[in-house]
């Protein structure tokens, strides 16, 4: 899971090249990488990949903070698929 | 009386100098506070040489420091230029020298990279901190030199006497401030804009959102975009408090509304782009957005779908659209009146109080009909005094009118495609030329395509715009390079980024053989678009 989402937040949303390879802990607010509109495009892309819905009560900071806590949230939600898809 | 931008501020500190005037993370102004805050940085830049009339950049996010800042460069007799943090350094290297700035107010954290900027410049006059600090503050002790540019910390600057400075050093047709925007020939433009430009829109609109001393007022728009001369000097006119959203929650839709309630928030102006994440995500019904009575929208069309989700949700505000391109400050405006939003996007509206427009049909007529189309000019003192150093691309927009060839007066070519509706609003039909909208930032095609050219290995490029909803537009690029290899793509997007704000990089990057060609062989665009 923290490889899907690190690659996909490597190739779609860093612009700024030197942020590049970025570590499961880098935080994502402080460096730049998410603002309104990508953290949007990021929320879409787990949506779709992971089957599952975001709430607006979700989109915080604590949540969306790195690679690592989007991985937490996604496996506090959502344990069953979790388990399923391994 | 002297018709100056300044003059805001030091009359509202006589009348209430102890009210709120800029609250930013950690750190409150009263008027009284900016008003010596901003002598004694006005008194450190004189002291490192300012000159009338000097280009002075502004090298931070908004803040008190930074309002600090604007209002010393003014006071100064300056004329501040807003260089965007986000900004690659190419960028802001171009626009140090296109501008020819001398010295950088940066905040504490941004120093190195102002003092890198200065690097190349012949004689630089060095980096002033602008202060106070916010909640993560730090100081430094005495004026350091980086290289050949010298340092002065905000504790130099905080030392300096907070009384007013003697005598006027600008008048009122002197430039206040130039703001960078996208430039169709490869490289941003500088839009000169004088003090009575800034006031003419600076008094209009204080007095058109209502705008009173009670008023709590935010505009996320960062410094180098023409929004934000609204809640920095709109605010000062009716002596209301300038409210800074904090970066960190500007990224969450809720963490916004959050924030509006804590702060209780009354006048708000953005990109509708912003608004639209609020009605969408913002779980706007769960906050006590009582207190907001105003919100503002300008930049791009408000898709009407998302527009009348947040009339719904909020439903208390009075809801303006105001119109007008960073060359002419706002010149129109339209209240959207309740249940509007169903009817279609929000009409530009109608002049502004001192401002007359008219739209020019291809054939050189008036548009005075619903149904017919025309190129919409504007006339009025708030037009800029033209593009910074160019003076040839300056006479291709401001020109003599062409209904009143007689007079000297000149009028802006907004090159927007403007109608009329049956009760005489303007409504925005597209745009004459290449430059599409992304977040409300204006983007030359052209630009983008030079940016592309840059690569060495780029042969051909055509940049295409995508409508998109939420952003107004995504970006598609179509090339042809004399390299196929694997590392090709990443190789020229890497090169964008390194040369072109976050929201001008190609969204889609699309390498062909060739490009196709239309029967006279220019780049078929029409034909690539319909793909």
């Amino acid at each position: 899971m923290e490889t899907v989402i690190n690659e996909y937040i490597s190739q779609e949303l860093v612009r700024d090249p030197e942020l590049l390879p970025l570590a499961d802990e880098t935080s994502l607010l402080e460096s730049g990488i998410l603002d309104s509109l990508s953290l949007l495009q990021l929320v879409v892309f787990l949506e779709e990949r992971f089957g599952i819905t975001v709430g607006d009560a979700d989109l915080l900071p604590e949540n969306f903070a790195s690679v690592n806590t989007i991985c937490a949230y996604l496996r506090a939600r959502e344990p069953a698929k979790q388990a399923t898809r391994g | 009386m002297a018709y100056l931008l300044q003059r805001l501020l030091t009359e509202a500190a006589a009348k209430q100098p102890r009210r709120a005037a800029v609250a930013s993370s950690g750190c409150l102004l009263t008027y009284q506070e900016l008003d010596e805050l901003s002598n004694k940085m006005a008194r450190a830049l004189l002291r490192r040489g300012v000159a009338p009339g000097d280009r002075v950049g502004i090298l931070a996010t908004k803040s008190a420091a930074s309002v600090v800042g604007i209002y010393g460069v003014l006071k100064a007799g300056a004329c501040y230029v807003p260089l965007d943090p986000k900004a690659p350094g190419q960028r802001l290297s171009y626009v140090v020298q296109d501008s020819g700035t001398a010295l950088i107010v940066a905040d504490e954290a941004r120093t190195p990279q102002a003092a890198r900027l200065l690097g190349n410049v012949p004689r630089p006059l060095g980096v002033v901190v602008a202060g106070p600090a916010g909640t993560d503050g730090r100081e430094q002790a005495g004026t350091a030199v980086t290289g050949d540019t010298a340092i002065v910390p905000w504790s130099e600057v905080a030392a300096e006497p907070g009384e007013p400075l003697t005598g006027e050093r600008s008048i009122e047709t002197d430039l206040a401030y130039i703001l960078y925007t996208s430039g169709s020939t490869g490289n941003p433009k500088g839009v000169m804009i004088s003090h009575r430009n800034s006031l003419t829109f600076a008094e209009w609109a204080a007095a058109a959102a209502g705008l009173s001393e009670e008023d709590r007022v935010c505009s996320p728009a960062p410094l180098h975009f023409d929004l934000s001369v609204f809640d920095i000097f709109a605010t000062c006119r009716a002596g209301a408090c300038m409210t800074v959203l904090p970066e960190g929650a500007a990224t969450f839709p809720v963490s916004i509304a959050q924030w509006l309630e804590q702060e209780r928030i009354s006048a708000w102006y953005s990109v509708p782009s912003v608004l639209t994440l609020l009605a969408c995500y913002g779980s706007l019904r769960k906050f006590d957005l009582s207190r907001l009575r105003t919100v503002i929208f300008a930049g791009e069309v408000f898709p009407p779908k998302h527009l009348a989700r947040l009339m719904e949700e909020l439903p208390h505000p009075r809801y303006l659209n105001w119109y007008g391109p960073t060359e002419t400050n706002v010149c129109t405006a339209f209240e959207v009146p309740p249940g509007h939003a169903d009817a279609g996007p929000a009409p530009i509206g109608t002049a502004c109080a001192n401002t007359e427009v008219f739209a020019v049909t291809s054939e050189g007529g008036r548009v005075t009909q619903p149904g017919e189309t025309g190129e919409l000019y504007v006339r009025g003192p708030s037009l800029m005094r033209g593009y910074w150093g160019q003076p040839a691309r300056t006479r291709e927009v401001l020109v003599r009118s062409p209904f009143r060839p007689e007079y000297d007066e000149l009028v802006y070519r907004t090159g927007d495609l403007v109608s009329l509706d049956p009760a005489g609003n303007y409504i925005y039909v597209g745009r004459r030329d290449s430059m599409v909208k992304i977040r409300g930032y204006r983007v030359e095609l052209g630009e983008v395509e030079a940016a592309l050219y840059r690569h060495p290995a780029v042969r051909e490029a055509a940049v295409l715009p995508v409508p998109d909803e939420l952003l107004g537009s995504r970006l598609r690029a179509v090339v042809t390079a004399s390299d196929t290899g694997k590392l090709i793509r990443q190789s020229v997007l890497d090169h964008c980024r390194r040369w072109l704000p976050s929201y001008m990089v190609p969204d889609v990057l699309e390498f062909r053989e060739a490009l196709p060609r239309t029967s006279t062989g220019k780049v078929d665009r029409v034909g690539l678009a319909l793909e």
